[in-house]
């Protein structure tokens, strides 16, 4: 895995190991400056040793996310490269018939030997180049008369085995001799298995319908000198004879098909000339219709885009596990320094600086992190085997590869720094917090008094709020100024501040043009960046402010204020000479800053047309409002209840609603994170700002609950008093609770709509037969083989072309612009016989005008010429997960009875066009077995001869077993491949099911983050309220009443997490699916896998439980007669 | 003077013993106590720092286990009762005053007082009208629905005694029930217990440092290194208290 976000992983290693570097030297340099504080800050971490493995396996949370998901790419990377290796050996590239440039029918696409010839005396004496070959290959079933078994498509390579050296050296031989002459055959491991063959067995090769009989000389592993091409295909039969003897059998003169070409070194090391090769051989081409592909290399390239795909997603939604582990983190920090209040108060009142707590506290906060990491990279490592193991088991990666675990340092190093670095911080914030205590308070272990804020409620507050977080940002925002070229013109204007850059900006920017004119330069803009990079003028206020701190203040009226807000330089002599002592409205401050920055990403979203900036930006500018309401002390529980409110509102309401006034925007799957954090973050606030009316209904709920009550009022009133807890706990709980939820949903929906059991179209058997030996008529075949036909109800025909066999003319293609050999994209063909379409059972999604009922459609295709329907993919394209589609997609959204219009079809044996009329778009469900545009055989066979591959669809009567009758298909036909439609969508559901499974467990990690949440808080209370245990002991209350009052305490706060993750889940799948946000092609019932659902609610509540169940039995045991004497 | 030597006995404890293990250290706190208190009875129990005091009232209360003799309320030997079945008894036949108070922060005065009474099986609204009973009784009728926070240390004091009190129960147990307040208060208080003391005819089971407190009770129990040393009448320490100027 190479890049990440598209970053070098090289890049994001130097930064990361950079950084932590730099943490190691601060802690280095405040260990030898106060060793006391030190020592005293490393010697609090094993005294309670239960809560520091509680913390520990908290903060490692993040580390072992980071670790699975980066080691989860190295390890399909890796597996995919190694595959590609150890397949194609020597071979590095081959050339070919340019059948793009160079339209022929398919028999005539070969290429001479001469021209082999030619190659091999040309590059002779290169250096890079080691060699040539010539290969030809036909697809043939191949028959074992002594087991009685057949394969049906073995790709049979033929070469000069006296040539063939160089290729076939390093090939392992599993059984025999590498030997090749006569009717030798060497088989590949995959049809040695398909065949139970062995060594002298023969074997018959089946070529338009006359047997030839071989004699298995060897079995070796697969190769494309065995018959084995694709890179990522699991199950590859084929093998290997003499050219001569291909020649006798197939009639084919000298041509070949392809020529194979090494280049000098192994297998890896051929690899690194493959660009070289590559420019010398396309130059010797030129004027051939023959290209070179570039087999080795593209592979390699396509392994590393496809594992940096794996670790995004993993990354993307890991995010969500981490933001709880930083949410834990912080809550662990707060919990450590309640805890540590009376020792820090001792401290600072015998002399110690708030700094000094500072360090002590990093001191101990950097031993559990360093801790932490270690293990965590340790524990990720396992998880990555536990997931590669799953996943494995589904028995489909998406890559068709067996995955080993394998991991680099680079990878490890980056999973522990990012560990380390993301801790550091959250460390950092904590103690600095925790620092800032009152001396008395924190001994006497009182509540921390907040110091009065004169200008709390005031517009003077509030822009020196404004000022100081300007001030406070100035050298992060440095990086900006650093990173980009400024222009002159905006270096003057830099000098008048934030108002320079707006004005710049409202002349510059076409913000109020339609959308096309506004992206004609096609690029992002950067002016966002510009437009804050004025603040770093501040720096220097930092800088003067911590130089002239114990001077007094001079007042400064509000006019000056707003002066110094806007312009830097009023603004720093401003934050130098202001009150160090009077309190800072920071929160103010930092609402008005994220304002500023979300009307910025607003119109960043909207010049880029990106959903994810836009939408961040209207989410920061509300949640600014709820600050400055909650300054001006304006009715808070209303204030925040409404604004929260509105932030769901704008998420809840579909991207529909908003296109009039602001056009498409585009957003991928990052879009979930960030709905995600934003909607639990709104409906956490709404919850804590209301849990005192939430709570008191559910403690009325339980007061008839007999001997329980006490425990239940207890229990009801304490998360009511301690919001910051409770809040953070719902959140981390209900983040990932949203994340399952979401993502089982509209995972089972996508489950129902394109594995639903419609799929299949109403047949029950698919049945592919072998190119070169095709059935007439299957039921006669089968009735020639003595195969009981009665339970047959339809035998259709189609026949399909694959990918690129036929292309269509692209309408969004312009000359201009686009690669002249993109004006043609690709798309499957499957011409269906009058059977197949009059009796398959796929609905119409959208008929043209002129067709009343689906019938009228399908009878249309069959009764006349070049009439053809879409799927949903050619209708709405789509990217294939990589990347843009590089597939054929109609330039409309069809509707019910849309006008017909035609598409643009090409041959590219003859290079003719044919126009084919779309009448209709065939139900989402044909996406898993028909994806193609669908015709009529015959307009098929009249406007594409070529097309080779045979179907037959059958359709059997109620009481056959379609898996039974499919083996008894293939075992009668040699050239038969059959499968019951049933199996495959079992197949294709457990697969589905496999990876729903991978998912839930990875995100089952973040949930571990919710429930250590809720043990910290749990034991921390126990600790603090050890004395109210002992009274309410002293007064009656049994050990199980204290007990169960933690455990239905945690209960409560899990239960809100889990309840409002899955309303908001289930709510916001809704509104996905309905409204065809998730993805255009989703739509149609939506349905929610109540029982799955309830079955991960379930999980989570009693594992919450679970973990609360320790502390709340420690509550029990608590002594009482100790318990009362001591606090 | 509500003693009567023919009221019955309600505690009585014999040779009892409570060892504290600290791990390294043993320390014996309690070296073979006997004690007796009749229904009705104010005893106070002084002595210096560590010489037994709280150890005493937590083992005669139940609170903490003695390591031998035994220890009799209201002819019930509690030294040999199951946890469960000696909280229940603590909530039927005790209540409890504390230095520090120790109210529920979580919850109103109110809450705080019913909170005995909901324990014990009472429904909710008798022991809410219960509850605001008690707290008239203490003069604190109209702050039942403030939280502990919002009241002086003085007002929290006497929520602690309505809770003792309104379970009606046969002992009150107070540990050092002034120690935290003023003199003014902690006189207020002392005068709350003896009034109530006087009506209800509990039983009250008093540790202090304080000389004026022990002169209200009819009877002051000295005790020193986890011994009863002598005892004094209420003649004596008024007499004792005057002595020395506090009185």
């Amino acid at each position: 895995m190479d890049e990440l976000f598209g970053l070098s992983m090289n890049i994001i290693a130097a930064v990361s190991v950079a950084l932590t570097l730099g943490i190691f030297v601060i802690l280095a340099w405040f260990a030898f400056r106060n060793p006391v504080m030190f020592k005293q800050g490393l010697r609090n971490i094993p005294r309670r040793k239960t809560q520091t493995a509680l913390i520990i396996f908290g903060l490692m949370l993040a580390t072992v996310i980071m670790t699975a998901a980066f080691s989860t790419g190295d390890t399909v990377a890796n597996t995919a490269t190694n595959d590609i290796y150890d397949l194609l050996g020597e071979i590095d590239e081959y050339i070919q018939w340019d059948a793009e440039s160079n339209p022929a029918p398919e028999d005539q696409r070969v290429i001479p030997e001469s021209e082999l010839q030619r190659l091999s005396g040309e590059f002779a004496d290169d250096p890079d180049i080691e060699g040539f070959m010539g290969l030809s290959f036909e697809n043939l079933p191949v028959v074992s008369p002594r087991t009685n078994l057949n394969e049906s498509n073995a790709l049979i390579s033929a070469y000069d085995p006296a040539e063939s050296g160089l290729f076939t050296d390093g090939i392992k031989v599993l059984a025999g001799e590498f030997r090749l002459g006569g009717n030798a055959i060497i088989i590949n491991e995959d049809l040695a298995e398909a065949l139970d063959a062995r060594i002298g067995d023969t074997l018959e090769l089946v070529f338009e319908g006359e047997r030839v009989a071989v004699v298995v000389s060897g079995i070796a592993e697969k190769s494309p000198m065995t018959g084995a091409f694709d890179i990522g295909s699991a199950d590859q039969p084929g093998g290997a004879i003499a050219v001569d003897f291909f020649r006798e059998v197939t009639g084919r003169s000298d041509s070949l098909d392809i020529i194979i070409v090494s280049n000098t070194g192994d297998a890896r090391g051929g690899l690194d000339r493959s660009s070289v090769v590559e420019d010398k051989l396309t130059p010797a081409l030129e004027g051939t219709p023959y290209e070179l592909v570039t087999l080795k290399d593209d592979g390699i390239r396509f392994v590393k885009l496809a594992s940096s795909f794996f670790t995004t997603f993993f990354v993307v939604f890991g995010l969500f596990s981490i933001a709880a582990g930083v949410l834990l983190i912080f809550l662990i920090f707060i919990m450590l320094a309640a805890e540590r209040k009376p020792e820090m108060g001792m401290a600072r009142a015998i002399g110690a600086r708030r700094r000094h707590l500072v360090e002590s506290f990093l001191a101990e906060g950097m031993g559990y992190d360093l801790g932490s990491a270690i293990i965590g990279v340790i524990a990720g490592i396992g998880v990555t085997y536990a997931m590669v193991a799953i996943v494995n088991s589904t028995g489909d990666s998406g890559l068709g590869l067996n995955l080993r675990v394998s991991f680099t340092l680079r990878g490890l190093l980056v999973s522990f720094c990012i560990g380390v670095i993301a801790t550091f911080l959250i460390i950092t914030v904590a103690s600095v917090r925790a620092s800032r205590l009152n001396i008395v308070s924190a001994i006497r272990d009182l509540p921390e008094t907040k110091p009065i804020n004169p200008e709390q409620a005031t517009w003077f507050g509030y822009l020196r709020g404004l000022l100081n977080v300007m001030a406070a940002f100035g050298f992060i925002l440095l990086f900006f100024v650093l990173s980009f070229r400024v222009s002159p013109i905006f270096q003057l204007l830099m000098l008048v501040g934030l108002v320079g850059p707006f004005i710049y900006v409202l002349r510059g920017t076409n913000f109020y043009l339609p959308r096309e004119e506004r992206l004609a330069n096609g690029r992002v803009p950067l002016w966002p960046f510009f437009t804050i990079i004025g603040i770093p003028f501040y720096l220097l206020a930092l800088l003067v402010v911590r130089l002239t701190r114990d001077r007094r203040p001079s007042s400064a009226p509000l006019w000056l204020m707003v002066v110094a807000i806007l312009v830097p330089p009023v603004g720093i002599v401003v934050a130098a000479l202001q009150d160090r002592e009077r309190p800072i409205a920071w929160g103010a401050g930092m609402g008005a800053f994220g304002a500023i920055l979300g009307v910025v990403l607003i119109q960043w979203g909207l010049d880029s047309d990106g959903a994810f900036f836009f939408s961040a930006g209207v989410s920061l500018v509300l949640l600014w409002a709820g600050t400055l309401l909650r300054h001006f002390r304006i009715a808070e529980r209303a204030s925040m209840t409404t604004v929260s409110a509105l932030v769901l509102v704008y998420w809840y309401s579909p991207s529909s609603w908003w296109e009039p006034l602001i056009g498409e925007l585009n957003g991928d799957f990052e879009m979930f994170f960030l709905s995600g954090i934003t909607m639990v973050a709104a409906g956490t606030f709404i919850i804590t700002y209301n849990l005192d009316i939430l709570v008191p209904i559910a403690a009325r709920l339980g007061s008839r609950a007999g001997r329980l009550v006490p425990a239940i009022k207890t229990a009801a009133a304490y998360p009511l008093m301690a919001r910051v807890r409770t809040g953070l706990t719902i959140a981390m709980i209900g983040l990932i609770m949203f994340a399952l939820i979401t993502f089982s949903t509209i995972n089972e929906n996508f489950v129902q709509l394109f594995l639903g059991d419609d799929a299949d179209g109403g047949w029950d058997v698919q049945v592919f037969t072998n190119d070169n030996n095709q059935v007439d008529d299957l039921a006669a075949s089968l009735d020639a083989a003595g195969v009981d036909t009665s339970p047959i109800v339809a035998a259709a025909e189609a026949r399909w072309t694959g990918f690129g066999e036929v292309e269509f003319k692209d309408p969004n293609f312009d000359p201009d612009k686009d690669d002249p050999e993109d004006e043609y994209l690709g798309y499957p063909l499957l011409g269906a016989d009058t059977t197949w379409l009059e009796t398959n059972t796929f609905s119409i999604k959208f008929r043209a005008a002129g067709y009343a009922t689906d019938e009228d459609v399908w009878q249309a295709i069959a009764a006349n010429q070049r009439l053809v329907v879409i799927d949903q993919q050619v209708a709405l394209g789509g990217g294939d997960g990589f990347g843009p589609s590089s597939l054929f997609t109609v330039d409309r959204e069809l509707t019910e009875g849309f006008e017909p219009f035609t598409i643009t079809m090409r041959d590219p044996g003859t290079g003719a066009d044919t126009e084919l009329t779309v009448i209709g778009q065939v139900d989402d469900s044909s996406a898993l077995f028909f994806s193609a545009i669908i015709t009529s055989l015959d307009t098929l066979e009249s406007i594409y001869p070529d097309a080779s591959t045979q179907a037959w669809y059958v359709k059997l009567d109620g009481g056959t077993d379609s898996r039974a009758y499919a083996l008894t298909i293939e075992s009668a036909l040699f050239q038969a491949s059959a499968e019951s439609f049933d199996k495959l969508i079992d197949d294709q559901q457990a697969a589905s099911a496999g990876f729903l499974l991978l998912f839930q467990g990875f995100m089952g990690l973040g949930l571990v983050v919710g429930i250590a949440a809720l043990g910290v808080i749990a034991f921390r209370a126990v600790v603090e309220r050890r004395q109210q245990i002992g009274m309410l002991r002293a007064i009656g209350y049994q050990r199980s009443m204290v007990a169960l009052s933690f455990l239905l305490e945690s209960g409560l706060v899990a239960l809100s997490g889990i309840l409002m993750g899955l309303l908001m889940g289930v709510s916001f799948s809704w509104v996905l699916w309905t409204f065809g946000e998730v993805d255009d092609q989703a739509s149609g019932t939506f349905i929610v896998p109540w029982v799955q659902l309830f079955v991960i609610c379930g999980i989570a509540l009693l594992a919450s439980l679970l973990m609360t169940y320790f502390p709340a039995r420690a509550a029990s045991r608590v002594a009482v007669a100790e318990a009362l004497r001591y606090e | 003077m509500n003693e009567n030597i023919t009221d019955p006995i309600v505690i009585e404890a014999i040779d009892v013993h409570k060892t504290y293990n600290t791990g390294t250290v043993q320390v014996h706190a309690l070296k073979g106590v006997d004690l007796r208190a009749r229904k009705g009875e104010m005893v106070a129990i002084m002595g210096p720092s560590g010489c037994g005091k709280t150890t005493l009232l937590n083992c005669l209360s139940g609170l903490d286990e003695i390591d031998a003799g035994t220890v009799t309320i209201a002819g019930t030997d509690i030294s040999k009762m199951a946890d469960d079945r000696k909280t229940d008894f603590r909530a039927r036949q005790m209540g409890f005053i504390f230095q520090t108070y120790n109210l529920l922060p979580v919850l109103s005065a109110a809450e705080n007082v019913e909170l005995p009474l909901i324990v014990s099986g009472v429904r909710p609204r008798e022991a809410r009208q219960r509850a605001m009973a008690a707290l008239e009784t203490v003069g604190l009728g109209d702050r039942g629905n403030q939280r502990p926070n919002q009241l002086s240390g003085g007002q929290r004091q006497r929520v602690t005694v309505a809770r003792a009190l309104v379970n009606r129960p046969s002992i009150i147990w107070a540990d050092e029930p002034t120690g935290a307040l003023d003199s003014a208060t902690a006189k207020e208080i002392m005068d709350l217990i003896v009034d109530l003391n006087e009506q209800e005819h509990q039983t009250t089971i008093l540790v202090t440092h304080d000389p004026k407190v022990a002169a209200r009770c009819h009877r002051t129990i000295h005790m020193a290194d986890g011994l009863i040393v002598r005892e004094d009448d209420q003649a004596t320490m008024q007499a004792t208290a005057a002595s020395a100027g506090v009185l």
